[in-house]
């Protein structure tokens, strides 16, 4: 069988990248070993903030008298975890309904079974030989697996969590990224015990120091134990052995560093340094017409990145040719507040020499925020001096996620803090704080 | 209405161009800046944008065939224009606007060499010709490429955009503005056929755009060239070190790469050597990136692509950046990008067997670097006379922004590097 378009993956990179070649009239077929949807639908993005929600509820509801409503007995109140899981599967059979639906609507076929790479642009299939003129890998990543040492401990990755019947007390979550933050919060707010042990010295490497120093206040006013630099190294007797410290485990979460789910190839695909894909600036790898995006080529480790990667990818075999911006994406946390980030870093732009103006509003003294209870939390522009140009921003806020799109916006367009300052923001609302910061930057803010 | 897009002056001074690949086909409907065909010109190979938006009527041109620039591309039917001014102005001949002087930018030209034989479906993202007897009307910009254009005193409507929609960006502007004149340089001569006293032929555009550029590089800027030698046997034996290792990696360790590395290691000690005079304006522009053409013989001419950001770079990617270029100057795969924006130009004339020369500068640029073969010769060492290995240069500077102390310092300094190459490694 001859096909345009070969897919590999049907995560957030794959089956976008799929939807938008069917879009323009491409023959498509997206290659799936297990999950439509991959990583973010099955195990990922979706289910774990579904579970977070639940866990940001449960812990709303103890603040409830505050707000004027009696009648809740916080000695009675308890966690759900098997409904949790059961509304959190609800959403993600609905969404993988949906990209099935959209992959069949813009024909594109779906093929069941593990892909093998063979020569001349070539996939074996199910001991099916196809063949198509592009071929793009999307096959993602899992984290890397745990000390063999450590046999016997009570791992989970994030993939199985969810067939857990009940959660013990004493959780133990290893990672260095954001994944590792908010599991670690989930189980902090539906009263659990628990240690993150970031087992490498690039804790959230990539956000803003600034961010990261609330990140790390936060966790110590949470009473979250967070070990940096260290490595679990034996587990006995319910215990996990930490340099000289012995922590009590129940169970504990495998949310580690990335490694590439690479397929296997007749012809060899060149790796970077750390294992991934390695890609030109338009994703193709050492092979003509094969290309690696998402996870597997290692240049971004989220969903939107993926997808953006897989459109650009389309594009570029359908011959409409654009320059892929890797700066301005948003990283975003899910945790309680939320944390986001977009643009470049304080670090960053003082290591390419940009004279930088920075404008902060705390929440504090925003209405909105002060009416939901919710007044942790600030925002954070950072604009070159000279043009106004906003270059990065961060948030702190209840649902900062949602509101780093703003930011995203200005960027896109290359906006101002001008912009920022002039745009009129409804009142009362949280998003006033950019006006705020926008003030700020080009004189002073006015409730400040 | 129907649009007639003619293959426009892309800004080489090259009056042809052979058509590589189409991009779109009869009946697809396109958006303003797609690229819609892929053509290839004497010096480079470059993707050219549609103008508007519209469905696509015709292709003119195969694959293959020869172009030439004021000569049908594509024809394009626009929606929503009629009437009489339509039907005038698509009876009205075409012309083409020329080049403006020192104007070399594929986007500044773009708009003004196309058909007048269309009325803009909206306003925004469209210029029309300085000449015309109409309003100007607002460009598609960003607020920071504004706020850019109107500190550089530059017409932003001059300056066509690669952003989404053809909006004109922050790098569009800078490129605008730091836009460079092709390189100067004679391309080979034809052999002269022996039955014939003279043979006449006429001159090639990239021959006319060459003297043109190599008065204007005289006429404008005063020039001066030292001479000097460097004896460079550490780099000798450091280069024979790591050739092999640079070789496991498919990536041929020449002479080259250590003294682009000292050059700009100079440059940002000698900020003069990396500037240009605006007289217009009454200033210098410093250039705080350091972008460093080189020049490279080809079949077809002479070619000089630009190794951008060229300070950020380690000797091995700096190796591998000149082996790409040049493999692409040898396929003639180079794009415009990656010939514009030069901030200062090393000459490789020893490459070729040359001692000594006198560059002329890549004008606005404040000076040349020419680099001799390496000769081996007796010098002497602590009182003996030893076989020494003797680098040659020859550096042109525009002596209106240089003095001759600072052109002596620079080139001074860019000899201590090679005498002692560990140093370059220690910045």
């Amino acid at each position: 069988m001859e096909y345009d378009v070969i897919i590999i993956g049907a995560g957030p990179a794959g089956y976008v990248a799929a939807i938008r070649a069917g879009q323009l009239g491409l023959k498509t077929a997206v290659v799936e070993q297990m999950y439509v949807g991959g990583m973010c639908l099955n195990w990922g993005c979706i289910p774990t903030k579904a579970l977070l929600e639940s866990a940001k509820n449960f812990d709303r509801t103890k603040h409830y008298a505050q707000f004027g409503i009696d009648g809740i007995d916080l000695q009675k109140l308890s966690f759900n975890w098997g409904q949790a899981k059961s509304r959190s599967t609800g959403i993600t059979k609905k969404l993988t309904a949906g990209i099935r639906y959209l992959l069949k609507k813009n024909g594109v076929e779906i093929i069941t079974g593990t892909a093998k790479l063979g020569a001349g642009n070539s996939v074996m299939v199910n001991d099916n030989k196809i063949s198509a003129t592009n071929i793009i890998i999307a096959t993602g990543s899992k984290p890397k697996a745990m000390d063999t040492q450590l046999e016997g401990a009570p791992i989970v990755e994030m993939e199985k969590l969810f067939t857990i019947e009940t959660i013990p007390e004493n959780i133990v979550v290893t990672g260095n990224h954001v994944p590792a933050v908010e599991i670690v919060q989930f189980f902090k707010l539906i009263g659990k015990k628990v240690t993150l042990i970031a087992n490498s010295s690039s804790f959230l490497y990539g956000l803003d120091d600034f961010l990261l120093s609330y990140i790390n206040k936060k966790l110590k006013s949470e009473n979250i134990e967070l070990l940096l630099n260290v490595f679990p190294e034996r587990y006995e007797n319910g215990e996990l052995l930490v340099g000289d410290k012995k922590i009590k485990c129940d169970l504990l979460v495998n949310c580690n560093s990335r490694s590439a789910i690479i397929p296997e190839s007749e012809i060899p695909l060149e790796h970077t340094d750390r294992g991934f894909i390695k890609t030109s600036d338009d994703f193709e790898t050492n092979l003509k017409g094969v290309y690696a995006i998402g996870d597997v080529s290692g240049k971004s480790f989220v969903a939107h990145v993926a997808s953006a990667q897989g459109i650009h990818v389309v594009n570029t075999i359908k011959g409409i040719k654009a320059k892929f911006n890797t700066r301005a994406y948003p990283i975003n946390m899910y945790t309680s507040p939320e944390i986001a980030q977009i643009g470049m870093t304080e670090k960053q732009l003082k290591d390419e020499g940009i004279e930088i103006k920075i404008s902060e509003f705390p929440l504090s003294a925003n209405g909105k925020a002060m009416i939901e209870g919710n007044t942790d939390g600030f925002v954070r522009l950072l604009s070159d001096k000279k043009y106004g140009q906003v270059l990065g921003a961060q948030i702190v806020a209840a649902n900062a996620t949602d509101m780093i799109a703003e930011a995203g916006a200005y960027m896109a367009i290359e906006g101002t803090i001008y912009d920022v300052a002039q745009t009129i923001h409804a009142h009362p609302t949280v998003s006033e704080i950019f006006m705020e910061a926008g003030f700020d930057a080009v004189d002073k803010a006015i409730n400040k | 209405m129907r649009y007639i897009f003619n293959f426009p002056d892309i800004g080489e001074g090259l009056d042809e161009g052979t058509i590589i690949e189409w991009y779109v086909s009869k009946g697809q409907e396109i958006k303003s800046g797609q690229s819609i065909v892929r053509m290839e010109t004497d010096k480079v190979v470059a993707e050219i944008p549609s103008p508007k938006s519209g469905t696509v009527i015709a292709r003119f041109g195969n694959v293959g065939e020869t172009i030439h620039t004021g000569t049908p591309l594509l024809e394009i039917e626009i929606e929503g224009v009629f009437g009489e001014e339509a039907v005038a102005q698509a009876k009205a001949p075409v012309v083409l606007a020329t080049v403006e002087e020192g104007s070399t930018a594929v986007v500044g030209t773009m708009e003004l060499a196309g058909s007048n034989a269309y009325l803009p479906a909206s306003e925004e993202g469209f210029t029309v010709p300085k000449t015309e007897k109409k309003t100007f009307l607002k460009v598609l910009a960003t607020p920071v490429a504004r706020a850019m254009a109107k500190e550089l005193n530059l017409d932003i409507n001059k300056v066509t955009g690669t952003g989404p929609g053809g909006r004109v960006t922050k790098d569009d502007v800078q490129n605008f503005h730091l836009q460079t004149v092709p390189e100067e340089k004679p391309g080979i001569q034809a052999p002269v056929t022996p039955d014939e006293a003279v043979t006449y032929e006429p001159l090639s555009q990239i021959r006319k755009t060459i003297a043109k550029n190599m008065i204007n590089s005289k006429l404008s800027a005063a020039h001066m060239t030292v001479f000097e030698e460097v004896e460079i046997s550490d780099l000798i034996w450091l280069r024979e070190k790591y050739k092999k290792v640079f070789s496991d990696k498919n990536v041929k360790l020449t002479y080259l790469p250590f003294i682009l590395k000292a050059t700009v290691n100079a440059l940002k000690q000698h900020r003069q050597l990396n500037s240009q005079m605006d007289l217009e304006n009454n200033r210098m522009i410093y250039k705080n990136y350091y972008n460093i053409g080189i020049a490279i013989d080809t079949t077809e001419g002479l070619v000089v692509p630009v190794i951008k950001d060229a300070d950020k770079l380690t000797i091995f990617q700096i190796a591998q950046k000149i082996g790409e270029l040049a493999e692409k100057a040898k396929e003639r795969k180079l794009t415009l990008a990656e010939i514009r924006d030069g901030t200062f130009t090393l000459t490789n004339y020893g490459s070729i067997g040359g001692i000594f020369g006198v560059p002329v500068i890549n004008y606005p640029q404040a000076g040349i670097l020419g680099i001799g073969r390496i000769l081996k010769t007796p010098v002497i060492k602590d009182d003996q006379i030893v076989a020494g290995n003797v680098l040659p240069f020859s550096l042109t500077v525009d002596h209106r922004i240089v003095d001759g102390g600072e052109a002596t310092r620079f080139i001074i300094n860019i000899m201590e590097y090679l005498k002692d190459p560990f140093s370059l490694m220690m910045e």
